[in-house]
């Protein structure tokens, strides 16, 4: 029962003053950070990133603060997709498939409150089974070698076009981006500069919250910029805030199932909360069958999907830490701001470091309860927030973004290869490219390479060792079978078509 | 369809371009066997053929409904946020945050809607705000630039 006594040792690390007031702030700002269009926990994690450094904060307090700031965000998210019926972003679409019907119907209070607990649920699912799995996954992570690794991190990024489903082809090209990206800077075996272009600038590579803050703040901005005439209207939080035990209890199961869902749909890399709320919201709907009022304000329609985020969104994080591999954009953002403070995450980290690990784990319990109780009091602050106009918002948004920027390295170089960066990325989005692909990427190429390489000098240059071991074997299975998986979907629709045709 | 065949394009000549750049890279002497070259280029490759598909076979872009189409006007207006993002970089360090922050706010919130008188005044006490914030009680320094003067 060692899980039990590093549980207990975390939350000792959590519930000191300073960690608590950390993740308290977190919290907060997560969620005004997730009702802002423009920015999502990606923008809100990596902007914290330098000014966690800069705070001085040590490594788990740090931690524990962009932990908080990720599901307050993804709280945050919440609050426009209810009230607004714009979902903050891709995960929380299926959220405004009924709880916007139901906030339209007087019952936003409720639908707030009850959304937050399912998430509550959701995230308490998966912080359990986080504390069940991860240290079982990190004692078999031990076993993995360099060659391992690699294929693991193949799987990685060819799961991520394999769960992309619409777009493989675009998902690819976007990681192989990042990959690419990644290369760029001194070679630190070799001490080779590659694709420097002879800047100082650029020896060190490109930096991360640069990358981050080009790929989504600026982009965003400029898309922004084509809304401007889209006036919307928040609905009034009215009446009744809470949902009464009747309501909790009629989606209790609803909680359950998805949780359980979710926190699988989480730790597979690339799958992460969008697919994760989309197969939530589809199952249920399909067992409710014909009596259910899904699309017009069904509370398990709006229960499962957010079961589904919270808990992937904890799930993402056992990938993370137990492997160092992370599945999702947030959680490459966070690996980036573990580095900043040279903690390699990996199975090595819950030997060496128990207390970042614990405490983190921890924190999400924490930060979790404390988002069901601000949501209460804080709705009508919240949704005041969400009508702030754009033209208020943006121009802070863009400073803010400045300064996150600048606070790394103060070189205005860098500001402007993150707007260079951020006017690709904007091209990338209107030709539809998904863009946590390239930010996986990015992250995952420094590691992929370096492990590529040492497995070939351990076999003195032979590519047998790639495919030696029984687990890098296992691991090419899977690869092979996200790779057949876009196929077999188009397969199934070029049939499916053909069928129709014949029927007519 | 068009400007997808022609962004892969584009981005295949930029392939093969950081190709030729990265031919040259090798270890003056190494004691591995992979050199700091395979990496790029196989990355560079993959690439390649990705988007030699894409330009051959390019996939229907799906638009979301409240995106409206892209027009003149917006093209516009996008083209003067990126020029006034460079100014903004351009200018950070030698006019100071607060300075070059309010030079290119308040033009920024007028391409997105606003008032001139609100904006200024907003633009104007957010970027002093946040100055004092970060610098001051973050310790996340920013330059002063021209206000250097009010320091001493």
């Amino acid at each position: 029962m060692d899980t039990f006594s590093y549980l207990g040792q975390g939350f000792g690390v959590a519930l000191s003053p300073y960690n608590l007031v950390t993740a308290l702030c977190g919290t907060l700002i997560g969620t005004v950070v997730g009702l802002l269009p423009g920015l999502g926990p990606i923008n809100g994690v990596a902007l914290l990133i330098p000014i966690a450094f800069a705070l001085g904060l040590p490594p788990e307090s740090a931690l524990i603060l962009l932990a908080a700031v990720y599901l307050g965000c993804e709280y945050g998210g919440r609050i426009s997709s209810i009230l607004l019926n714009i979902p903050g972003e891709a995960s929380t679409v299926m959220t405004t498939l009924d709880g916007y019907p139901m906030a339209r119907q007087g019952l936003a209070g409720v639908a707030l409150s009850l959304s937050a607990w399912s998430s509550f649920i959701g995230a308490f699912i998966a912080t359990c089974g986080m504390v069940l799995f991860a240290p079982l996954l990190a004692k078999w992570a031990i076993a993995f070698g360099p060659a391992e690794y690699f294929v693991l991190m193949v799987f990685a990024i060819v799961a991520l076009g394999g769960m992309a489903g619409d777009k493989p082809l675009k998902t690819f090209i976007a990681a192989l981006i990042g990959l690419f990206l990644s290369a760029v800077g001194i070679d630190a075996n070799s001490g080779v500069y590659r694709f420097t272009g002879d800047s100082i600038h650029l020896t060190d590579g490109i930096q991360f919250v640069v990358l981050v803050l080009g790929l989504f703040s600026i982009s965003e901005i400029l898309l922004l910029l084509e809304k401007t005439h889209h006036g919307h209207k928040a609905v009034e939080a009215t009446g009744r805030m809470l949902f009464n035990l009747k309501e909790a209890a009629s989606v209790f199961v609803v909680n359950i199932r998805c949780g359980l869902l979710g926190f699988f749909m989480g730790v597979l890399p690339g799958a992460g909360a969008t697919l994760a709320s989309a197969v939530a919201y589809m199952t249920e709907k399909r067992l409710a069958g014909a009596s259910g009022t899904f699309g017009k304000g069904d509370k398990r329609g709006l229960a499962a999907p957010e079961t589904a985020i919270g808990a992937s969104c904890c799930g993402a994080l056992v990938p993370m830490l137990t492997l160092g591999v992370p599945g999702s954009g947030t959680t490459a953002v966070m690996i980036g701001a573990l580095s900043l403070y040279n903690i390699t995450p990996g199975p090595l980290l819950f030997e060496q470091q128990p207390d970042i690990v614990w405490g983190l784990i921890a924190s999400l319990f924490i930060a979790n309860i404390m988002l069901v109780i601000l949501n209460i009091p804080m709705v009508r602050l919240f949704t005041r927030i969400l009508s702030v106009p754009n033209w208020a918002l943006v121009p802070v948004i863009a400073i803010i973004t400045a300064i996150g920027v600048y606070a790394v390295h103060a070189t205005t170089f860098d500001l402007f290869l993150m707007i260079g960066i951020g006017i690709f990325g904007y091209i990338l989005r209107k030709l539809d490219f998904p863009l946590s692909p390239l930010l996986l990427g990015f992250i995952l190429g420094g590691l992929m390479e370096q492990n590529l390489r040492r497995a070939l000098s351990i076999s003195n240059g032979e590519l047998e060792i790639l495919w030696a071991s029984p687990i890098s074997l296992g691991v090419w299975a899977m690869v092979a079978l996200m790779l057949t998986l876009p196929l077999l979907r188009i397969w199934r629709r070029r049939s499916a078509q053909r069928r129709a045709l014949a029927d007519v | 369809m068009i400007l997808q065949r022609l962004f892969a394009l584009t981005l295949l000549a930029a392939c093969a371009a950081l190709a030729v750049m990265a031919w040259p890279y090798q270890a003056a002497f190494s004691y591995e066997p992979v050199g700091p070259r395979a990496y790029p280029l196989l990355m560079l490759g993959l690439m390649a053929i990705a988007l030699l598909y894409l330009a051959i076979r390019p996939t229907p872009i799906v638009r979301k409904d409240d995106e409206p189409e892209l027009d003149r006007a917006s093209l516009i207006k996008i083209g003067l946020c990126t020029g006034l993002l460079l100014v903004f970089a351009a200018t950070f360090e030698s006019l100071g945050f607060i300075l070059s922050s309010t030079l290119i706010g308040i033009p920024m919130a007028r391409l997105y809607g606003g008032r001139w008188l609100p904006s200024a005044v907003i633009v104007g006490l957010m970027s002093i705000a946040l100055y004092l914030l970060f610098d001051r009680a973050m310790d996340v320094p920013l330059p002063l630039g021209l206000l250097d003067v009010l320091e001493n």
